[in-house]
């Protein structure tokens, strides 16, 4: 219970926790707030040196694997900037924002910053802001793809399901759902019709 | 568009179906899911399976206990009722789904009836698309199966796109106020597919997503004039 109210503490004088990423993801400078916090925030702890997209991605939480999806379309520079407002841990009635945006230039990587932002708690947590648009055209993310996340993605858009995707490529359905994931990612999208319908778009999967 | 009521009754579903349950509100839905699956509980020559986000299962099956006047665990125990677990990812939903309704055939049920909520937009859940692919993906799967799905779609929860792009589109029937139609606007899945799905309007390239959910104050400010390197 001390540590829950001293992460509190730590959160009320400073009004946020900062943690700089490099373009992997490592965390690499932290302030005070980022350091002291224990729990409050509801996200798992990540201290310098270790990678916060990783440690993100391992948990079962909702709000962890948004924050990580959208933390890995800043570092592939499909996305610019995002926020997201969640509950602070389980016991508290305090709402946070955590928000990631790109560092460009030198240093470049992604800054991760969490503020209480109101007293109430966020009935659910809300995807507030994504641009995922960027000067990145649809082409360079299809180049990014191997040939059989290729594949994956031709027979996506087909509307097959991974089972089906599985049968057809004639490989574990575990396989096709991590290629599924990276076509995702790799094309900067935040699912699976967002990724097909950009490739479509693009001219990249021929039309039925 | 319009629905004409058709010769059809509530409790002569076309099997396979899937149907959209248009209701308004919790004391509608917890009336339409008990009137879909009381057939099931007094013939044990059926089967119910529950599915949705994570925590529908459990609060549906306390509708239906509430309803019935009675536990169900024993039709829980034996697996004639049986709970799913919701997945963020929807071809994982997708099985969740399709797994047990056909386990459920093959272990001999007549009848498998099948009911989850539409999940619109909650976070950590299938995006709203990726929902769309999912509910259209459902028809095809049940094929061949004695199963009929219904989905319940809340008139006072979901936006309207949910109700003309997923409930119209994507089932083969809708429910609404007790009258069973041939829904005029479903589309086969290769046609929602290549006319619906891919041209979603919040998926043309250069639009932008925003939430309207307000913030009332401002935007990084002290927090990042704070940082340093």
């Amino acid at each position: 219970m001390a540590e829950v109210e001293l992460g509190h503490a730590a959160l009320d004088v400073q009004r946020g926790a900062i943690a700089i990423l490099d373009p992997d993801g490592n965390v690499t400078w932290a302030d005070e707030g980022w350091a002291a916090d224990e729990g409050e925030t509801g996200l798992p702890r990540v201290p310098i040196g270790a990678n916060l997209l990783d440690a993100y991605r391992r948990q079962d939480e909702p709000v962890a694997q948004s924050v990580a999806s959208a933390l890995a379309a800043v570092l592939a520079g499909t996305a610019t900037y995002f926020e997201i407002e969640h509950r602070t841990g389980r016991q508290s009635r305090r709402s946070l924002l955590t928000s990631v945006s790109a560092l460009r230039g030198e240093g470049a990587g992604a800054a991760v910053i969490q503020r209480v932002v109101s007293a109430r708690a966020a009935i659910t947590p809300r995807l507030l802001d994504v641009k995922t648009r960027s000067a990145d055209p649809i082409s360079e993310a299809i180049e990014r793809l191997t040939p059989r996340e290729r594949q994956v993605l031709d027979l996506m858009a087909a509307g097959l399901d991974n089972r089906a995707i599985a049968a057809q490529l004639r490989i574990e359905y575990t396989t096709v759902r991590g290629h599924v994931r990276s076509v995702i990612e790799k094309l900067g999208a935040r699912s699976r019709l967002e990724a097909v319908a950009r490739a479509y778009q693009g001219g990249w999967v021929a039309k039925q | 568009m319009s629905f004409r009521p058709s010769e059809m009754s509530a409790d002569a579903f076309p099997v396979p179906s899937h149907v959209a349950l248009l209701h308004y509100g919790d004391e509608q839905l917890r009336e339409g899911l008990f009137d879909f699956l009381r057939p099931a509980l007094d013939d044990p020559k059926q089967a119910i399976y529950m599915c949705g986000p994570p925590g529908a299962s459990s609060s549906f099956l306390g509708y239906l206990e509430t309803s019935a006047g009675r536990s169900l665990g024993a039709e829980v125990t034996e697996r004639r009722i049986v709970l799913g677990k919701g997945d963020p990812d929807a071809d994982e939903q997708l099985q969740n789904l399709v797994d047990p309704a056909r386990e459920l055939s093959e272990r001999g049920f007549d009848l498998v009836r099948v009911v989850g909520p539409a999940a619109w937009d909650v976070p950590g859940y299938s995006a709203p698309e990726d929902f769309l692919w999912y509910e259209s993906r459902i028809v095809p799967a049940i094929q061949g199966f004695p199963v009929v799905v219904m989905c319940m779609y809340d008139a006072a929860r979901l936006p309207a796109v949910a109700f003309l792009y997923g409930a119209l589109e994507t089932h083969t029937h809708t429910l609404i106020n007790g009258i069973l139609s041939r829904s005029p606007g479903y589309l086969p899945f290769d046609r929602y597919l290549t006319e619906r799905l891919i041209h979603l309007p919040w998926l043309e390239a250069g639009e932008e997503r925003r939430d309207v959910t307000p913030i009332s104050e401002g935007r990084p400010g002290r927090a990042r004039r704070s940082r340093k390197r």
